[in-house]
């Protein structure tokens, strides 16, 4: 259980001093803690005793005073170090999520999805940041406090009687330590039980189109009912153990005064000790049901962090799956690109997505790729990218094999514009300017102008200030899609690479938009993916693709008089556009 | 109505449970708070009156029945903590369901105008915080009013003067929390606001990763992340200030002040020699003054949560505030799709029309093609077929009767889409095609499948139509995807169907499967067809122009063709770069 501040060792190092200040203090405030019980109970016997004098009051009043002063300050003081610490943590692993997630590649986020992600972004950093603020507080004070207030009973009061009110206490200990452990599982079900209601809400709002215009909001409604009802269930369940905690604290700190009054009044009988010691003696048991308690919330807490830190850990140890060579090799511009035997599965699929690709190209021209849906045409440009780990043979550049370049390097000459166009919440002008984040206007201009965007920007409400929405849900498909292509324009990449990123333009602008990146684009590499073939057949090499194997390749005029799957398409296209 | 109120509201759902519980709490601080009484009666009368010798047999009754109470306090905080924390999850799951109810009440102009993210946080993690108010409130605030009220009576009951004295706590404590909540409210607000940008902040950057990735903008990113991150942290120590200087510090102050005040009363009527007060009197009140404490410590360690749960709660209601129009369930006949469109004006903000004086018509089993440019109005035209959006002026009629006397849904009831972006809910195959619609059999979803040509997607596939489907479908190609969202919308078997721009991501043979399935499709439906190639809409009925929200031609491919228009121009450059190229 204490495995969770063991695995935050990094972070209390780190923050030694912060943690020492609030220790040591909260050490004292306990101590200040002491000083009341004591003086009532002096003060009760001299009542009880009737010697009691002006002065003694006005002296025990003015010791309580100076007390209650110090206690105020010292009490301020570590609360601030202490809850800062939290805070601390709970900042530091929210960057390094983010961090890390902006390193992840997308096998990473197959098998991880985005609501529970979110989950551990969030509920379990709170769990975590609970654990080195208040977690810390119930440490102490179930330890150092509760030692504290046992000496103050031996010392000022009876050993003896300390002792055998004692007695308890390991029991308590041990049915504490038990049912956390239940706790533990259960509420590691109910935080998961959460993830998925997150998930499913996420995916319902984001397909709320979808939903609504086939009347399932019904359905939809009852899928989340299943959902609440579910978290519902393991929030109870967690309940149930919570719930034991405080009667077996009650019955045992129970059995406690039991042994506190009845051997007490033995003893006052003895003589041994005052009426007074044994009121004292009792506001002393009083106090330490809180460090008993924090036994219980120390153990939840801990639990509930320790599971959280495991899945937050779980998610930031998880490796890069696409790693940077460690001597990376460099070259200048890429002026050759070579495909050699090369072939790739990936890793959840049972056929193989590419195989057997040979391919070489020079820079300055332009490579087409064709061919049906699934054919492997985007796992083809994702290899290239390195979204994925690289495949058997070799991909080259320059004569030099890819996966000894560091991505960024590679990234640096590439302009992508993906299937699915991906914009953010922010501005037109943000969102291309992401391409290039220090171009000038003229540059802005100018991408603009490539992308055939410019008379759409004038039928914007506020242009290139226009927000875009979530996902760009205010534009139309074409209108996303030529920001993409802007976006990538902008760069103005040694290598522009189109992923079927013109489908949802029409015909028009699809074909102003590739003579004017055939106009720009001398001397740079272009690789363009699509079913239509009026996309590529200016391309310089075209490839056809099926099952992943390169089928026919060739210029358009080759390839036509090669009558193959390229030619059959092409007529038909034809045909059907005559 | 206050948020407060509200909360409330949604509390008395569950009234039996919650009185039940409190109830049962009732009886355990009543006998919790005997226990001090036994300890007075055991000083006093057995151990303060003995003279060396002390009688155990009252004193061993006594303590017997002390535990006998510890025993009942224990059962009976069993019992309430589990019945007020079940009345609490059950509020939560409730207005979870109801706000879930809510949303989908909304018009779609509210999704497109927030991001996906902040919807969610409403519907799920600021119901969460206000979970935790109602299980604080319930069990800790319950708890702890109840005990104050127990030990104030006792109080009387041992001193009355000295308990009157100890109420000056209760307008201090009053005042204290107005003050101390008008602040906190303050910094909560901008630290929840903050969360929630973050939150929206991962989630986006989570879904366009790949762009964050190609462009090399993670430093970029993580910067301005770090920047908010920042700012949530400075709000969050400012309010760690005031809750060092005003919370559970300020309690112990007061539980000082109280001793003192203990020390000079009592101190004071001694050396007067007034009142005789007993030493099992001053343990009890004693006793009583550091239980007091706890209950108030508990509600002030509860504040912050309690203010975060507030402003959660105000977040919430002002969702469920959003006027939206209710689900309805009555099923209409089938409609025979006779769609006309008359004088149509639509605006998304206010006077930015972009579709101006719209009119035409489509006669069942006909097929109407909407061409034009991006941005000319195609895709508001459907996102008014289906009511996703209302006209600004003029009507939309099916057969004959204005789709806005029609509730929404029955409008939605007999159309099927295919959108630009094929959604895909994680799930199988199946469960996409179907939407958990109970009406579409597995043999409907097969035959879908198979008449869009979904073999192509199933063959790939190991377990068929029940492979599992992730998030957004992203391990299936956009192709495959666009086919799964095609055989959903047969399978639906619609009287109009709405084809946006659907087959533009499907290669030309995938595509010939799907025209062929259309053809025997459109067979007896109205069919819209938004595409960009005009070769597949040449068959169309009809087939509009639109330019800038305007119908600038219409007729069949012939007419328009003799009309040398814009169609023509379109149709020749299509068709020209087809032809210098088979040329050349």
């Amino acid at each position: 259980m204490f495995d969770v501040l063991w695995k935050l060792k990094w972070f209390f190092k780190e923050n030694w001093l912060r943690y020492t200040t609030a220790v040591v203090l909260l050490f004292i405030a306990n101590i200040l803690e002491i000083i009341p019980p004591w003086l009532i109970g002096v003060a009760i016997d001299a009542i009880a005793q009737e010697q009691l004098t002006a002065e003694l009051m006005w002296q025990y009043i003015a010791v309580l005073a100076v007390a209650l002063v110090l206690a105020y300050l010292i009490n301020f003081v570590w609360q601030y170090q202490l809850f800062g610490g939290a805070y601390v943590i709970e900042r530091q692993l929210r960057s390094s999520l983010m961090g890390h997630f902006l390193k992840m590649t997308p096998t990473f986020y197959e098998k991880n999805r985005t609501g529970d992600l979110m989950a551990r972004a969030t509920n379990d950093l709170k769990a975590i940041s609970e654990t080195a603020g208040f977690g810390i507080l119930t440490l102490v004070d179930s330890t150092l406090y509760m030692a504290t207030i046992i000496i103050a009973m031996g010392m000022l009061v009876s050993w003896e009687l300390t002792f055998l009110a004692m007695i308890p206490l390991p029991i308590l200990a041990i049915i504490v330590q038990m049912l956390g452990k239940k706790i533990h599982v259960r509420y590691m079900e109910a935080q998961e039980a959460f993830g998925d209601m997150n998930d499913s809400v996420l995916e319902s709002v984001g397909g709320v189109r979808v939903i609504r215009a086939y009347v399932q909001e019904r359905a939809s409604e009852q899928q989340f009912a299943d959902m609440t009802d579910d978290v519902y269930e393991k929030n109870m369940a967690v309940e149930r153990i919570d719930a034991l905690f405080a009667p077996v604290t009650k019955v045992l700190t129970s059995i406690s005064y039991m042994i506190g009054l009845g051997y007490g009044a033995f003893l006052v009988a003895e003589g041994v000790m005052s009426l007074g010691d044994l009121v004292a003696f009792n506001v002393y048991l009083g106090m330490i049901v809180w460090p008993m308690f924090a036994i219980g919330e120390l153990i939840n807490i801990l639990q509930r962090g320790n599971a959280s830190l495991d899945r937050v850990n779980e998610t930031l140890d998880y490796p890069e799956d696409v790693t940077d060579p460690k001597e990376p090799a460099k070259t200048g511009r890429p002026e050759r690109i070579g495909f050699k035997d090369f072939s790739f599965t990936y890793p959840q699929s049972s056929s193989i997505n590419l195989q057997g690709i040979n391919l070489s190209m020079n820079s300055g021209q332009t490579l087409g790729i064709v061919g049906k849906t699934g054919s492997g045409k985007s796992t083809f440009v994702k290899q290239l990218m390195r979204e994925y780990p690289t495949g058997q043979g070799s991909i080259l550049m320059n004569g030099i094999e890819l996966k000894k370049l560091t991505k960024d390097q590679l990234r640096s000459w590439v302009g992508y514009v993906p299937q699915d166009h991906v914009l953010f919440s922010r501005t037109i002008r943000e969102n291309i300017l992401f391409g290039k984040s220090d171009a000038s206007e003229e540059e802005l201009i100018d991408a603009l102008r490539l992308s055939y965007f410019e008379k759409d920007l004038a039928l914007l409400p506020s242009g290139l200030d226009t927000l875009v929405g979530e996902k760009g849900v205010a534009l139309s498909g074409g209108q996303k899609q030529r920001i993409s292509i802007a976006r990538a324009l902008i760069k103005d990449p040694e290598i522009l690479i189109l992923d079927d990123s013109l489908s949802a333009v029409d015909a028009k602008t699809e074909a102003r938009i590739i003579e004017n990146i055939q106009a720009e684009r001398s001397g740079k590499t272009t690789i363009i993916t699509t079913h239509r073939l009026s996309a590529v057949k200016h391309a310089d090499w075209i490839v056809v693709l099926d099952d992943g194997k390169i089928i026919e390749e060739g210029t358009h005029d080759d390839l036509l008089k090669a009558n193959g799957w390229y030619n059959e398409q092409f007529l038909r296209q034809q045909i059907e556009e005559v | 109505m206050g948020t407060g109120k509200r909360l409330v509201q949604y509390a008395m759902n569950f009234k039996s449970v919650l009185i039940s519980g409190l109830v049962m709490l009732a009886i355990a601080v009543a006998a919790d708070l005997a226990a001090p009484l036994i300890a007075k009666e055991i000083i006093d009368n057995h151990i303060a009156v003995s003279d060396g010798t002390v009688n155990f047999e009252p004193i061993a009754y006594l303590l017997a029945l002390f535990f006998a109470l510890a025993i009942v306090t224990a059962i009976f905080r069993y019992w309430q903590s589990i019945l007020l924390q079940k009345g609490a999850n059950r509020i939560i799951r409730k207005m979870r369901n109801d706000v879930y109810e809510h949303t989908q009440t909304l018009p779609i102009r509210y999704f497109d105008n927030l991001p996906a993210g902040k919807v969610v946080a409403r519907i799920t993690n600021d119901t969460e915080a206000i979970r935790d108010l109602f299980v604080t409130v319930l069990s800790q605030f319950a708890t702890s009013f109840m005990y104050m009220g127990g030990i104030y009576i006792a109080l009387f009951y041992l001193d009355w003067k000295m308990a009157a004295m100890t109420l000056v706590l209760i307008p201090l404590l009053y005042v204290w929390m107005l003050i101390y909540r008008k602040y906190a409210a303050r910094y909560n607000h901008i630290v929840r606001e903050k969360v929630s940008e973050m939150n929206a902040m991962i989630n986006e950057s989570i879904q366009g990763m790949t762009i964050i990735q190609a462009f090399r903008r993670e430093h970029q990113m993580k910067d301005e992340f770090v920047e908010l991150n920042d700012e949530h942290y400075k709000y969050q120590k400012k309010l760690l200030v005031l809750e060092g200087a005003a919370s559970y510090n300020l309690v112990g102050v007061l539980r000082s002040m109280t001793f003192i005040l203990f020390v000079w009363y009592f101190g004071g009527a001694s050396m007067s020699g007034n009142t005789v007060v007993t030493v099992g009197v001053l343990y009890a009140f004693i006793d009583y003054i550091i239980r007091l404490f706890n209950p108030i410590n508990g509600i002030v360690n509860q504040f912050g949560r309690l203010e975060q749960a507030l402003v959660a709660a105000e977040r919430v209601f002002r969702l469920l505030d959003q006027s939206g129009e209710p689900v309805v369930d009555k099923k209409i006949a089938r409609y025979q799709g006779n769609v006309r469109f008359e004088k149509v004006w639509f605006a998304y903000k206010e006077k930015e029309y972009v579709l101006k004086d719209i009119s035409f018509e489509a006669k069942q089993g006909e097929t109407v093609a909407l061409v034009g440019h991006t941005g000319s109005g195609k895709s508001s035209i459907m996102n008014l077929l289906f009511r996703f959006y209302d006209v600004s002026e003029g009507g939309i009629t099916i057969d004959g009767i204005n789709v806005n006397d029609m509730p929404r849904q029955s409008v939605r009831e007999h159309m099927g889409i295919v959108l630009q972006d094929p959604y895909l809910f994680s799930g199988t195959i199946e469960s996409n095609v179907t939407l958990g619609d109970e009406r579409i059999t597995r043999q409907m979803v097969i035959d879908a499948l198979a008449a869009v040509g979904g073999e192509r997607v199933l063959n790939h596939l190991p377990k068929g139509i029940d492979e599992p489907v992730v998030e957004k479908g992203s391990t299936l190609s956009s192709g495959q995807r666009q086919l799964v969202s095609f055989a959903r919308a047969l399978a639906f078997d619609p009287a109009i169907l709405i084809l946006d721009e659907a087959t533009s991501n499907i290669d030309t043979e995938t595509e010939e499967i799907i025209q062929h399935a259309m053809d025997v499709l459109k067979k007896g439906r109205t069919t819209f067809i938004i595409a960009h190639r005009l070769s597949t809409i040449k068959n169309a009925d009809r087939i509009l122009v639109l330019e800038k929200g305007e119908i600038a031609e219409a007729g069949s491919h012939e007419e328009l063709m003799k009309l040398g228009g814009t169609y023509f121009q379109m149709y020749k450059i299509q068709s020209g770069m087809s032809q210098t190229q088979s040329v050349g």
